[in-house]
């Protein structure tokens, strides 16, 4: 049975770009899916370089690629993950694509014409926006993920997991590179009565509006996390005692002038700080030593840092 | 297992075949490059997959690896899948020798060039001294900047039965690298390779 008359109806229908160059780069042949997509006219450019035919190929990269289709007679590939295209086709995807352009797969391969000699080299281009467009989805979804995983999801911050990750990572950061670092832990003062006065939403809106105000008083290189409930923890890279006590009282400061409007009232709040350096701690002891440091704080009257000192652990058997 | 294990002679065979695959190779590549390749002869050892990740482990110890897979499809059921393995310190000299500087170019877009360029000229070579021809796809970065690629190896491993490990060196006059390969073939087409070589054998 005689079969030739399949090859052009099915290079016609075929969803894979056809596109054939001689061994000097001119355009011999394209198919439907090329001609369509970059609305050209076989008929015109046949004989023509590459170059002259595409507009903003990749060229060098391109050659190279050829060359080596060419003298090793073996085939070459590109990945549309590599590089997300070769030539600006368009694409079926006009509105599901932030792309302008296919993202394709490309093959190269070698050809030799009947007469044994002439060299030839088939470009086979498919379409690989779809799997562009679900990576795009997928990295997007990824990110949001990431985002959520490390975020309170009432105030915004860091939540407990993710600080106290990120605090062993200081941690280790400070020892290696003799670095300071240093915490603040701190508690919002009698907030059992803040609730009590305006409801949970109150208090809720409380916790939102002075994490707002605090997180604008940092660095971005801070990390400030909720630590649960009413009680929050700002670690201070590259920051020694006397710059952590100066944070600490700014921020005290500040949260003590804050006027916060909820529902026609106005509220005002305070908080208590503990404030502690790293000196070869473990994460645990550092969190213990700022937490008997904020205790402190409290017993002293609420609304100010203290720092720790190991003569504070007496006091603290003292009261209790 | 022993059903897919080699006769010495069926060995040797191969051995002569992946080292006349190996010698074209290196004549293509030395012209292509434009500098003196020299490929050692390849020793090839015919190892079960399973112990694959152990050995190229140890080998790779302490160092980030790289792993690049392509596949092939030759007629009468043979088929199989390459894997290189470089090390990442490489990666520069693999660049200045295929001529990137022009243009920007990704990292892992060079280390599947050059494993599509080496794997490719062998692998065609091969196939002509079986009588074959071989189809590929697309190479794959299977793990980059990894150290525990032996764990990426041992789970493409799994999938096949036998596995053909040939250490390749590369040794070029003004550059110098070395990486391995592994041909990964299933048990179905061992039996066809076997088969292969029987016929081959008779001729002589």
């Amino acid at each position: 049975m005689q079969l030739d008359w399949l090859l052009q109806p099915l290079l016609t229908q075929l969803n894979t770009g056809v596109l054939v160059l001689d061994a000097q780069y001119r355009v011999v042949f394209f198919n439907q899916f090329i001609a369509r997509r970059a609305e050209l006219d076989l008929a015109k450019v046949q004989g023509n370089l590459l170059e002259d035919v595409f507009a903003d190929l990749p060229i060098a990269w391109l050659k190279r690629k050829l060359d080596s289709v060419l003298h090793l007679q073996v085939p070459a590939f590109s990945s549309w993950e590599q590089r997300q295209y070769i030539i600006k086709l368009a694409h079926l995807r006009p509105l599901s694509s932030d792309s302008q352009y296919m993202a394709q797969n490309c093959s190269m391969l070698p050809l030799t014409a009947p007469d044994g000699v002439s060299r030839y080299i088939c470009l086979l281009i498919e379409d690989a926006t779809d799997a562009y467009v679900y990576q795009q989805q997928l990295q997007q979804s990824v990110m949001q993920l990431e985002h959520a995983n490390r975020t309170d999801g009432l105030t915004g911050v860091y939540n407990r997991r993710y600080w106290q990750q990120q605090l062993g990572y200081e941690i280790q950061r400070a020892g290696r590179y003799q670095h300071p670092l240093s915490l603040l832990l701190f508690d919002l003062d009698k907030f059992k009565d803040i609730n009590d006065q305006y409801g949970h939403q109150g208090g809720d809106f409380v916790l939102v509006e002075l994490s707002r105000l605090i997180g604008s008083l940092l660095r971005d290189t801070d990390l400030f996390g909720r630590y649960g409930g009413e009680e929050f923890g700002v670690i201070l890279p590259d920051t020694g005692m006397t710059g952590a006590l100066q944070v600490a009282n700014r921020i005290c400061d500040t949260v003590a002038r804050h006027k916060m409007l909820y529902n026609q009232q106005t509220l005002k709040a305070t908080i208590s700080i503990g404030v502690v350096s790293y000196f070869d701690q473990s994460i645990d002891e550092l969190i213990r030593r700022a937490d008997t440091a904020l205790y402190c704080a409290k017993r002293q009257g609420r609304n100010r840092a203290v720092v720790y000192q190991p003569e504070l652990e007496g006091y603290l058997k003292k009261v209790k | 297992m022993t059903e897919l294990h080699f006769s010495d002679v069926q060995r040797d065979c191969l051995q002569e075949l992946v080292n006349v695959a190996m010698g074209q190779a290196s004549d293509k590549l030395a012209r292509y490059l434009g500098t003196f390749v020299h490929l050692q002869v390849p020793s090839i050892a015919l190892v079960e997959a399973t112990l694959l990740s152990q050995h190229f482990a140890n080998r790779y110890q302490q160092q980030s690896a790289t792993l690049v897979s392509l596949g092939f499809f030759g007629d009468q059921g043979l088929r199989g899948e390459t894997i290189m393995l470089y090390q990442l310190a490489n990666a520069g000299v693999i660049a200045r020798l295929l001529g990137y500087s022009d243009d920007a170019v990704s990292e892992a877009e060079m280390l599947t060039d050059i494993s599509s360029v080496l794997t490719t000229t062998f692998l065609s070579g091969l196939a002509e001294q079986l009588e074959n021809s071989f189809s590929y796809a697309a190479p794959r970065i299977l793990s980059s900047r990894d150290q525990y690629f032996a764990d990426k190896l041992a789970y493409t491993a799994e999938q096949w039965q036998l596995a053909l490990q040939v250490d390749i060196r590369y040794q070029l006059t003004d550059y110098s690298f070395n990486c391995d390969m592994i041909l990964l073939i299933p048990g179905e087409a061992v039996l066809r390779l076997r088969q292969t070589l029987d016929n081959i054998l008779a001729e002589f």
